[in-house]
């Protein structure tokens, strides 16, 4: 895609002089980098915090009385999944194959859904527990952090959404790729942020 | 883009096979922990795979592997920055900690060989830290921490007492008294029976920290035999301290307000704010309800219960609902917690009717009941409040 764009640019550029430009990278794109940029500096400032804070709460519930890690781990690999649809869906729209480019990018909203789905469960559990955002350190940390992430696949999942009713709405065609794959992009990224608050925050507080 | 240069789909399928593999690993390393392994290298390789995964995205589907450089750079930045966000962060909580035993003051206890002895660890709250709350509730508060301790009896050993000199005295004609009775009992009956001591033993504000100071200076000052008793005989002493302090109390009903605001701000501000607003939904106010309370039947010793074996449950101040816990605070002293009420009490209302400041002698009473936090909880449900 970025390899069309730039022919496209560097044509466009003989027709229309564009000196404003330095990049010959598709604008959308390397915005979507920046922010991705910016947003991993965040994460890893809560991540952070979440471990400064770890086992430091005067009083209970402890990680240790709530996390589920078969469930954890069952939420984990859906979210692993939706990122494989994704790239499916991606490739397929450059195929100019629709029909695969609707079902795979439901099929990620979809997994996205069962995701957030597991996470409002284990919400509502330990809130069941006496788990809350100011019963102690653990419920301060644990909340901004989960429900953070939380809000980003919510957010990624209103996104693919909106793009599969586009393709309804107008022809999506192969040149509209690169914003299928902005979208991907914010999409694999929640994903990864997923991966190391899985290790750090569920799966080491067992060993 | 030219197709060719798309990462074609089977190997995303691979991707996604070793991204799944890998979760499975993760999940059986702490499900079925390896003994073999060892926590140290479960935790290693499981930061490892974790990586793994990480790249593996970020490689493969996020196409970084094949696509322009410059859009590596920005999120390599990103990277950069945000783990030295972290080391920062984790050197900001860790370093601290380990800076602390190198501290002079810290270091010259450590030499002079001062250590808590392993019964006072036990009579010491901690909290409830790694205690789920059910527990806490049910368990009663250690009603006495004071350590029974066999009296010096070296006839000359009086140096050991140059702390608090008359008190000492004192109190080593009651010591047949304290191996029976409690030590807040023993050391209340000294003072009385010497009141010039009070003068001295006011001024002494011991806190634990020189106490210790003091004992390993007694400790050398001492003989050979009586070195040994010399810390326990300390560890009196500075308990006598603020019992002391009560007996000029009793006399005129007055406290001290600065010492009363003292307490309050280095114990009970971070929750209840310097201003006794407290902080809505989270910490109750005191102000504009503390009085209300203390006037209730009952109330004055409900407060008393309150700050010494703490509270958990639900309660209503004001028509908002809070349900959290308040810590006990029984390890502090007598008259700091007497202080600390009377501030609470005057500070931002008109006192109440007939208000009569609290005295050590009024928390050491309470503190016999060992309640515990559900305890007192139960009992501000028949005060009567709103």
């Amino acid at each position: 895609m970025s390899a069309e764009a730039s022919s496209h640019a560097a044509s466009g550029a003989g027709a229309h002089p564009a000196p404003y430009r330095s990049s010959k990278l598709p604008d959308v794109k390397l915005l979507m980098w920046v922010f991705l940029a910016s947003d991993t500096m965040f994460f890893g400032s809560l991540i952070g915090t979440y471990l400064a804070y770890r086992e430091r709460s005067l009083v209970g519930p402890f990680p240790r009385d709530l996390f589920d890690i078969p469930l954890t781990t069952v939420s984990t690999f859906v979210l692993l999944m939706s990122s494989f649809l994704m790239v499916l869906s991606l490739h397929a729209l450059r195929q100019n194959d629709i029909g695969k480019f609707r079902l795979w990018t439901a099929g990620v909203a979809f997994f996205g859904a069962i995701f957030l789905g597991f996470q409002v469960f284990e919400f509502t559990h330990f809130a069941h527990a006496g788990l809350s955002i100011h019963q102690n350190l653990f419920g301060t940390t644990f909340f901004i952090l989960t429900g953070t992430h939380g809000v980003h696949v919510t957010v990624g999942v209103i996104w693919l959404v909106s793009l599969l009713i586009t393709s309804y709405v107008r022809p999506m065609k192969a040149k509209d790729a690169v914003y299928l794959e902005i979208a991907g992009l914010y999409w694999h990224f929640v994903d990864i942020v997923w991966i190391v608050i899985f290790t750090v925050v569920y799966l080491v507080e067992f060993v | 883009m030219s197709d060719g240069k798309h990462t074609s789909v089977s190997t995303y399928v691979i991707v996604a096979l070793i991204l799944g593999v890998i979760t499975y690993v993760e999940f059986a390393l702490v499900e079925y922990p390896q003994a073999w392994l060892g926590s140290g290298w479960t935790i290693f390789l499981l930061v490892a795979l974790s990586i793994v995964k990480f790249v593996m995205v970020v490689m493969f589907f996020m196409h970084l592997k094949d696509d322009d450089r410059t859009y590596s750079g920005f999120f390599s930045s990103g990277m950069f920055i945000a783990l030295a966000t972290f080391v920062g962060l984790t050197a900001m909580f860790i370093l601290p900690k380990a800076v602390a035993s190198t501290r002079p003051d810290n270091r010259a206890a450590q030499e002079a060989g001062h250590a808590v002895p392993h019964e006072l660890l036990d009579n010491i709250e901690t909290r409830g830290a790694s205690r789920a709350p059910a527990e806490i509730a049910d368990t009663p508060a250690v009603a006495d921490r004071s350590v029974s301790v066999e009296a010096p009896t070296a006839p000359n050993d009086a140096s050991t007492y140059n702390v608090t000199p008359p008190a000492g005295a004192a109190a080593q004609g009651g010591a047949t008294a304290s191996t029976e009775e409690t030590e807040a009992t023993a050391s209340t009956e000294a003072t009385a029976e010497a009141p010039g001591a009070v003068e001295a033993a006011a001024e002494e504000t011991a806190t634990e920290e020189t106490a210790a100071a003091e004992s390993t200076e007694a400790a050398t000052e001492a003989d050979e035999t009586a070195s040994e008793e010399a810390p326990a005989a300390a560890e009196e002493a500075s308990a006598e301290a603020p019992a002391a302090a009560e007996a000029p109390a009793a006399a005129a009903i007055s406290w001290d307000k600065d010492h009363g605001a003292a307490v309050f701000n280095a114990n009970c501000m971070a929750c209840h704010q310097m201003t006794g607003q407290g902080i809505p939904g989270a910490f109750p106010p005191l102000a504009n309800h503390a009085v209300e309370v203390y006037a209730a039947d009952g109330g004055r010793d409900y407060l008393a219960d309150a700050v010494l074996f703490g509270l958990q449950g639900a309660i209503t101040v004001n028509g908002m609902t809070y349900n959290g816990v308040m810590p006990a605070w029984g390890h502090l002293a007598d008259a700091d917690l007497a202080d600390a009420l009377n501030h609470v009490l005057t500070a931002w209302d008109d006192e109440p009717a007939g208000f009569q400041p609290y005295v050590a002698a009024d928390i050491a009473a309470r503190r016999a009941d060992g309640l515990s936090a559900g305890d007192v909880h139960a009992k501000r449900e028949t005060l009567g409040l709103h």
